[in-house]
C-alpha cells in the first residue's frame, strides 16, 4: 500500500486551488474563472421552484402492467456494431451489455448481452420437449411443466462469450467499456441440477461426453464432458426471478457455471450421452483458439480469471472530478475457475500495484465487485486491475498472454486492460504491450 | 526458457503472497477460502463440496431427492426423429449421393448470395473455401500482414461437421430444407472448391459423392488441434492440459513493486502504451450516456426517402455549418422554394455552388432526388 500513500497525502482542497489561481492570475479570463465560487452560490432553480412532477398528477399505477425503466434512461441499452456480425446481418451477431451503467452484480434481463447464430427463436412453451437419451438405462422425454417439477436451485453466475474482447488482440479498437468487455452479464439463474435428473436415469459408466442440442434454426450444439455435467451443470428456466428471455434461450437453456456461454445451449431440446465427442461446428470451425504454432486449442471450456475497471471508463470519465476530490475506483472481477480471492490495482501501467477491496457478495463463478477510494491528483494515470482466484490463477498481462497464444486466438482473451486517464480526466482504452 | 522463468515467478509469487498475509493485508481472500473448495475440477478450477446443507454461500435442501422422476420414455419414432446427429465415425450419416455438378447448381442458387462465388466469401459472410494450412501460422503483429485463413479445407478437423451443419442450419433463412442427395451434392461441391481429394482421387466436376466415399475423407488439418479429445484418454488429456495452465493458456504473476513485464517479446524493449489507431465507432444505437427525454418516435417508421436523405444528404444538410440550407430552417427554405421548385430540383440534380450533383451519389435517380428534396422542403415548413 506504500506506493500510493503519496496520493493520499495530497491535501489540495478546491479552496486552495482557487487561492493559488488568484495569486498567479493576471488575465481577465482567469479572473473570471476565479469568480466562479460566487457563481456556485447562485440559487438552484431545481430547489427554489416547484417541479413539473410535483405539481401534476402522475400516471395510473398500472399503466405498464409489465414495468419499464424511466424514460430518462433510454440511452442505457445494449448496442451492436456491424463489425461484430456477418455483413451487418443482425441474426448472427452479438449485442453488448452496457457495463458502464450497471450497479451491483445483477444484470437486468433487458440488458443481458445476447449472441445468436440464427436469430432469436420464439419457442412455444407448450410445444417444448426435452429429450435425454444415449448411454442411460432409461431415456426420458419431459414437457416444460414436468421439468419444472424437479427440485430447483438458484445460483448467481456470470455468462460470458469467449469472444469477449476479441477485437483487441492486435491492439485497442473500441473506446468504450461496453464494447471492450460487454459480451458478458451476470444473473441469478434458477433450474434443476442435471445430476438430480440423471440420478433416476442410470447413466452408464462408458458415458464420457454429453451432446447438448438447441431447437433454434442453427440447431446449436456442443459436446460437454460428463464430469462437468455431474459436478455443477444445471438446466435453467428462470433468470432474475422470471422466465428466461427469448434472447437468453426461453424457455430452457443449459447452464455450465464458469464455462463458455456458447456451451450453455439455448432453446435446449436434447441431451445425448456417448463415449466419443461429436465435433460440432461450434467446437471445430469456431470457438477453437488458434495459437502462433498454427495448432489450435479445442475444448477450451472455462473463462479464465478476469477483471475490468468500470468507473472510471471511457463512457464515465473523471472530467467533472476536481483535483483533491476523493473518488471511488470501481470494477468487476470474475473467474470461471472459482471464486475471486483478490484484486490488485495499478496506476502506472503495471509497474506498481496495491490491493483493492472486494465488496458485496463474493460468490464462485460470479461477478465480484471491487473498490478503492482514490484522492484524484489531476495527473495522467494508466489504470489497471489484476484479479486472482482461489485456484491460484492470476490475470496475465497482454504480453504474457501473447507469449503463449499469439494474436490470432480470437477467443479466451483475459489479459489485463488499461484505461488511460489524461490530465483532463478523460478516459481512453489503451494497451500496455511490447 | 519459459519454464525456468516460470519457476522463479512462482517462487516470487509465493513470497509475495506470504508477506501480504503477514503484513495484515488479509483483504478478502478469506471468503474464497471459507468455501472449502479444492482444486480438482476437470478444467483446473475449484469444486465446492455440498456439505451439511451448504455449498459455498448457497444453502440447499438436503432432503433425499433420489427417486424424483417425471416425464416418460420416448417412443422409437421420437428417438429416430431427434437422434439424428452425424458423428465422425459415420453414426447418423444418411444414405444418399450427389454430384459436384449438382452441388455447383445448388450452391449458385442457394448459397452464393451470402458465401460468395466458389465459397470465396467477400460478402461479409463466412468464407467457405480458399484457406491454406500454411496460413495458420500467420500472426498479424503489424498492420498489413495476412490473416490465418480458416476454412473447411484448411481448418476443420472432421468432414462430418460440414454435412451435419449444412443439413441442420443452412441455407440460413430456411434451414432443414435440403434432401439427403442435395446434402451430398453440396458437400461434394465444397470438397471440390477446397481441393480435397478422397482416397487419392480428385473431387472433380464429375465426382459423385455417397456415404461410402464420404467415410473415406481425410481432413488436411485433422491433427491441428490439442488437447487430443479422442479415445479412452480424451477426458484425461483435457485434465492434463488445464493442469498446466501457465504453459498452455498463459498466466499472470504476482509482483507488487517495480514490476517488469516478464514476457516482453523483444528482450530489450520496454512495454509501451499502444493507443487506438482507427477507432471503431459505428455502433447502434450511437454512444450516449445522456439522461434526457427520448425524441418522440413518429407513429410510423422512417420512409425510404428519409433513409435516402439520411444516407446521402444529412451529412451537409443537418446543420448550416457547411453553408447548405439546414433542414428545419423555415426561413432559409422559404427563400429556396421561392425560386420555383423546377429550379430547386434542377440545382439538386445537377449541383451548384457547394452543392454536389445529387449530393455526390450518382446512383440516385432524378426521381429519387426530387422525392428527397420534397422531404427536405416539407420538413422545413
Ligand atoms: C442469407 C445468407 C446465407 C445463405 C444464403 C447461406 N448461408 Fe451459410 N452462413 C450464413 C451465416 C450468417 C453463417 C454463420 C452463422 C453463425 O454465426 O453461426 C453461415 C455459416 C455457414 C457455414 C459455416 C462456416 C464456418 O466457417 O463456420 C457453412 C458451411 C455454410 N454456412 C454453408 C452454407 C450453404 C451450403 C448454403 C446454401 C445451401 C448456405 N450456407 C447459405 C449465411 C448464409
Ligand atoms: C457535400 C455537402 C452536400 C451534400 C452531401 C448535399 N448537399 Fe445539398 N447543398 C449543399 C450546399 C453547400 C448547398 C448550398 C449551395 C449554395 O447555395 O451555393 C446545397 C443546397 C441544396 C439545395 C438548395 C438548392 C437551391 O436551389 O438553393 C437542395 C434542394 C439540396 N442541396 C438538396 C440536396 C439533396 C437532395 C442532397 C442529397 C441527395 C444533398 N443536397 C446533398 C451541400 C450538400
Amino acid at each position: 500500500m506504500n506506493n500510493i500513500s503519496e496520493n493520499n497525502l495530497e491535501t489540495n482542497s478546491r479552496r486552495d486551488f482557487f487561492k493559488k489561481t488568484a495569486a498567479y492570475s493576471v488575465s481577465a479570463i482567469t479572473a473570471a474563472a476565479v469568480l466562479a465560487p460566487s457563481k456556485l452560490l447562485a440559487d438552484d432553480e431545481n430547489i427554489t421552484h416547484h417541479t413539473k412532477w410535483g405539481t401534476t398528477l402522475g400516471d395510473e399505477l398500472n399503466k405498464h402492467p409489465y414495468g419499464i425503466p424511466s424514460k430518462y434512461e433510454h440511452n442505457i441499452v445494449r448496442r451492436t456494431s456491424s463489425l461484430m456480425s456477418s455483413a451487418g446481418d443482425m441474426h448472427a451477431a452479438v449485442s453488448m451489455c452496457p457495463l458502464h451503467e450497471l450497479e451491483g452484480i445483477i444484470t437486468p434481463n433487458g440488458l443481458h448481452f445476447t449472441r445468436t447464430h440464427n436469430g432469436v427463436a420464439h419457442v412455444d412453451p407448450n410445444k417444448f420437449r426435452l429429450m435425454i437419451h444415449g448411454l442411460v438405462k432409461k431415456p426420458l422425454v419431459l414437457t416444460l411443466d414436468q421439468l419444472k417439477r424437479y427440485p430447483s436451485e438458484t445460483r448467481t453466475l456470470f455468462l460470458e462469450c469467449p469472444a469477449n474482447g476479441a477485437a483487441e488482440w492486435k491492439g485497442p479498437q473500441f473506446n468504450s467499456l461496453q464494447f471492450v468487455k460487454g459480451m458478458m452479464s451476470n444473473a441469478e439463474w434458477t433450474g434443476v441440477r442435471l445430476s438430480v435428473i440423471l440420478d433416476d436415469l442410470g447413466l452408464k459408466p462408458e458415458a464420457k461426453w454429453m451432446l447438448a442440442e438447441g431447437s433454434d434454426g442453427s440447431e446449436m450444439s456442443r459436446t460437454i464432458p460428463v464430469e462437468k455435467v455431474l459436478d455443477d451443470a444445471m438446466i435453467v428456466w428462470a433468470q432474475n426471478g422470471e422466465a428466461l428471455r427469448p434472447e437468453q434461450g426461453y424457455p430452457v437453456r443449459l447452464m455450465l457455471p464458469g464455462w463458455e456461454a456458447n456451451l450453455c445451449i439455448k432453446y435446449l431440446k436434447r441431451l445425448e450421452f456417448g463415449e466419443n465427442p461429436w465435433y460440432c461446428k461450434e467446437e471445430t470451425s469456431k470457438y477453437t483458439v488458434l495459437t502462433a504454432s498454427g495448432k489450435a486449442i479445442q475444448h477450451f471450456y472455462p473463462l479464465e480469471v478476469n477483471s475490468i475497471i468500470t468507473s472510471p471508463c471511457p463512457e464515465k470519465p473523471w472530467t467533472d472530478v476536481q483535483k483533491g476530490d476523493l473518488v471511488e475506483i470501481e470494477g468487476i472481477a470474475w473467474s470461471g475457475h472459482g471464486t475471486i480471492s483478490n484484486v490488485d490495482l495499478s496506476m502506472d501501467g503495471g509497474k506498481n500495484w496495491f490491493q483493492a477491496n472486494l465488496k458485496g457478495l463474493v460468490l464462485p463463478k460470479s461477478w465480484t465487485r471491487f473498490s478503492f477510494m482514490y484522492r484524484y491528483e489531476g495527473k495522467p494515470l494508466l489504470l489497471q486491475s489484476r484479479a486472482e482466484d482461489d485456484s491460484d490463477n492470476i490475470q496475465p498481462t497482454v504480453n504474457q498472454e501473447k507469449a503463449v497464444i499469439g494474436v490470432e486466438g480470437v477467443y479466451h482473451r483475459n489479459s489485463i486492460c488499461t484505461w488511460e486517464v489524461n490530465d483532463m480526466g478523460e478516459v481512453n482504452n489503451v494497451q500496455v504491450r511490447s | 526458457m519459459f519454464k525456468l522463468d516460470h519457476k522463479s515467478i512462482v517462487i516470487t509469487a509465493a513470497l509475495v503472497a506470504s508477506t501480504t498475509l503477514f503484513t495484515g493485508c488479509f483483504g478478502t481472500s478469506n471468503i474464497a477460502e471459507s468455501y472449502n473448495g479444492s482444486v480438482d475440477a476437470l478444467d483446473g478450477g475449484v469444486t465446492y463440496p455440498r456439505e451439511n446443507g451448504i455449498e459455498t454461500a448457497y444453502a440447499y435442501n438436503t432432503q433425499d431427492v433420489s427417486g424424483v422422476n417425471h416425464g416418460r420414455v420416448p417412443t422409437p419414432n421420437e428417438l429416430k426423429a431427434w437422434d439424428a446427429d452425424i458423428m465422425p465415425d459415420g453414426t447418423g450419416l444418411p444414405e444418399g449421393s450427389g454430384s459436384v455438378e449438382l452441388g455447383d447448381e445448388l450452391y449458385e442458387s442457394q448459397c452464393a448470395s451470402c458465401h460468395g462465388e466458389f465459397g470465396a466469401g467477400g460478402k461479409g459472410y463466412p468464407t467457405l473455401a480458399g484457406g491454406s494450412l500454411d496460413s495458420l501460422t500467420n500472426q498479424r503483429t503489424a498492420p498489413g500482414m495476412d490473416a490465418p485463413k480458416r476454412t473447411f479445407g484448411s481448418y476443420w478437423p472432421q468432414a462430418s461437421t460440414m454435412i451435419w451443419y449444412i443439413r441442420d442450419a443452412m441455407p440460413y433463412a430456411h434451414p432443414k430444407s435440403l434432401s439427403n442427395d442435395e446434402l451430398y451434392a453440396l458437400t461434394a461441391y465444397l470438397l471440390n472448391v477446397n481441393e480435397i481429394s478422397i482416397d487419392g482421387v480428385e473431387v472433380d466436376d464429375e465426382y459423385v459423392l455417397d456415404r461410402e466415399k464420404f467415410l473415406k475423407i481425410k481432413m488436411p488439418n485433422r491433427e491441428g488441434f490439442y488437447p487430443n479429445i479422442d479415445g479412452p484418454n480424451g477426458v484425461e488429456n483435457v485434465r492434463a492440459f488445464f493442469a498446466d495452465r501457465p504453459k498452455n493458456i498463459g498466466a499472470g504473476t504476482k509482483c507488487m513493486e517495480d514490476c517488469k513485464d516478464p514476457n516482453i517479446l523483444d528482450g530489450n524493449k520496454e512495454a509501451t502504451v499502444m493507443r487506438i489507431g482507427m477507432e471503431i465507432s459505428n455502433v447502434v444505437p450511437a454512444y450516449s450516456t445522456v439522461r434526457d427525454l427520448p425524441v418522440e418516435a413518429g407513429t410510423s417508421a422512417k420512409s425510404e426517402t428519409e433513409k435516402l436523405y439520411d444516407a446521402n444528404c444529412a451529412l451537409c444538410h443537418a446543420t448550416d455549418a457547411m453553408g447548405a440550407p439546414a433542414v428545419g430552417d423555415h426561413d432559409t427554405w422559404a427563400t429556396v422554394v421561392a425560386q420555383g421548385m423546377d429550379k430547386v430540383n434542377s440545382n439538386a440534380i445537377n449541383g451548384f455552388g457547394g452543392m454536389p450533383a445529387k449530393g455526390g451519389n450518382m446512383d440516385l435517380t432524378d426521381a429519387q432526388v426530387i422525392d428527397i428534396v420534397k422531404f427536405m422542403v416539407d420538413s422545413s415548413k
